[in-house]
């Protein structure tokens, strides 16, 4: 009895620290934003309720569209960009040899750079002047390419793109060498004795033994564009003319900077909600083609 | 007959010695190609800030002719770096410990006892791996205005702890519900209390994984940028990130200064990554596949 007292103050004693400070800060937020998002509230002053009205703007603006679309560049950019590279760096860097020991520390080393510096640097990279990316076009001889490239709107959303694929490139590529190193290696045995060729293997084995994993790289693609944030915002701010805007800068810029806190307060839940759907779709689509 | 069967053997696995080679060679050149590509631009960083803006304009891409340290010096001034470094070390130093310690003290409760609400808190911590950091900027704004935490270290402090905390635990718990229950028992026939359990024995087996969790936080920390632009206005506890961001537009004519500046900032996590690499591969890897 005295024993499963003592086990009940320690279990309330190590739990409630962590406990306290996580609903505080991260879960209590997000209910106080949804709550916050029916108020006409400049971040001073009164608060006035207008109930759904924040809500009914935000679905009715054409910027929270464009932001939503230019998020889904980033998810598709990275989908694109991240996993099938990573994979087929995985495939070439399985040994662990210090050749390509190096290779992964070098494609794992922007991950442990600050973001504003990611964006700052790749800023000079795109400069239309200092740039090495016209620098490079002018050499080869392709001077009509060379543009601003953050500043034209039919470009600055890829553009814009890149640096976060450089950035978070190198997870992706360690999560996928841990996966093809789990393969058992009798089954890549027995197919090169049937006389399997790499593709075949790659095709028959390789992947469908990685599809768990991939499946993880997707998700984890999908809510790492939701968060994409400090590259854009140091680069062009969403702008010019709210051509690069994500759901976190607009978020940002109508309560930050035009201090609208209930507008700001309803993209923010609504942030949440499209994350959330977005992951849930992802799992629903990818556990049926699983199942075929 | 014979002779040539084997011959013909002899000269297909040559061939396909040959091709082994060429593909080796073709894979590896590609690969050294590939680490450029994503070393380049922080080779181009480091290197431009100890040119002149006259040098870094006329020849931007190769060595500088002679090295002018003069840049950091002027940039630590300018940008007030020191002062953003000595913040730095304090909001990352603090709230890493704070993680630690709240992550291997949840952590012990959720691997070494079994009680009704355990897989509820288990959930109800990783969710926090899905919530973006973003969604919660304007609440946690007029939360900590209200109860006057704003523009003070606290301001960073906690919520970093609060959202690093799911990852912290997920690894620790992982860890420690590896160490044999065995071991416990000869802890309490000894006489040794849970505390004593958890200062004398969790947290030191446990350090492999709490020095991951502690090198993962203070990367985060030190490079984290959104919470410190919108809780922190006071000029005198910027951290480092948000006194780079002036470099974003006020002094973007002067850009060797500008990549002094970054250099600061970036030498000392590349220095850690150098020294704790595959820990800190691996730790991120199995946070964020959580995640």
């Amino acid at each position: 009895m005295q024993s499963t007292l003592k086990v009940k103050g320690l279990l309330v004693i190590t739990l409630l620290p962590a406990l306290l400070l996580y609903s505080f800060f991260v879960i209590v937020p997000i209910f106080w934003s949804a709550y916050y998002g029916f108020f006409e509230w400049s971040g001073l002053g009164e608060a006035t309720f207008i109930g759904f009205q924040n809500y009914v703007e935000v679905i009715q603006d054409s910027v929270f569209w464009r932001a939503l679309k230019n998020n889904m560049i980033i998810v598709a950019a990275s989908i694109i960009g991240q996993v099938p590279i990573a994979l087929g760096l995985a495939l070439l860097l399985r040994k662990s040899n210090l050749f390509q020991r190096f290779v992964r520390s070098a494609i794992f080393l922007p991950m442990v750079i600050s973001t504003v510096v990611v964006g700052l640097i790749w800023g000079y990279i795109y400069d239309s002047q200092i740039g090495v990316v016209n620098a490079v076009l002018t050499a080869v001889g392709l001077e009509s390419w060379t543009r601003a490239w953050l500043a034209d709107p039919t470009v600055n959303m890829y553009a814009v793109s890149i640096p976060i694929i450089w950035n978070y490139i190198g997870p992706y590529l360690i999560i996928f060498i841990a996966a093809i190193q789990n393969i058992p290696s009798e089954l890549e045995e027995a197919a090169d004795i049937d006389g399997a060729t790499g593709f075949q293997k790659l095709v028959h084995i390789i992947l469908p033994m990685m599809w768990t994993t991939i499946k993880i790289a997707i998700v984890l693609c999908i809510s790492g564009s939701l968060k994409a944030f400090d590259q854009v915002f140091v680069m062009t701010g969403g702008g010019p003319a709210q051509s690069t805007e994500l759901l976190a800068t607009y978020m940002y810029n109508n309560t930050f900077m035009i201090y609208r806190y209930g507008f700001g307060s309803a993209v923010s839940t609504m942030i949440i909600v499209i994350s959330m759907l977005l992951i849930v779709i992802s799992q629903i689509v990818m556990k049926r083609k699983n199942l075929r | 007959m014979k002779t040539n069967l084997l011959t013909s053997d002899d000269h297909s696995s040559l061939v396909n010695r040959l091709k082994d080679i060429i593909f080796t060679v073709i894979k590896n050149i590609f690969l050294t190609i590939i680490s450029l590509l994503m070393v380049y631009p922080l080779y181009w960083l480091i290197t431009s800030a100890f040119k002149t803006n006259d040098e870094f304009f006329s020849d931007p891409y190769s060595l500088p002719s002679t090295w002018v340290f003069e840049n950091i010096v002027r940039a630590w001034e300018v940008a007030d770096l020191g002062r953003a470094m000595i913040n730095s070390t304090i909001v990352t130093v603090s709230a890493t410990l704070l993680t630690v310690f709240l992550g291997a003290l949840t952590a012990y409760a959720l691997s070494r006892f079994t009680f009704k609400l355990k897989g509820f808190l288990i959930v109800f911590f990783l969710l926090g791996m899905l919530i973006p950091i973003h969604s919660t900027l304007v609440p946690l704004f007029t939360m900590m205005n209200l109860v006057g935490l704003l523009d003070t270290y606290w301001a960073l402090i906690l919520p970093y702890t609060a959202f690093e905390l799911p990852i912290a635990i997920f690894l620790t718990v992982a860890y420690m519900t590896t160490i044999p229950k065995e071991l416990e028992e000869a802890a309490i026939i000894d006489g040794s209390g849970y505390w004593g359990i958890f200062f004398k024995m969790m947290l030191p087996l446990s350090v492999p994984a709490l020095s991951t969790v502690a090198i993962l936080s203070f990367l985060r920390y030190w490079n984290e940028f959104v919470f410190a632009l919108v809780f922190i206005n006071d000029s005198s506890l910027k951290t480092l990130p948000l006194s780079l961001a002036i470099f974003s537009d006020g002094f973007s004519t002067d850009y060797v200064l500008t990549m002094a500046a970054m250099t600061v900032a970036v030498v000392p996590t590349i220095v850690m990554y150098l020294i704790f690499q595959e820990q800190i591969m691996k730790g991120m890897v199995a946070g964020s596949v959580k995640g």
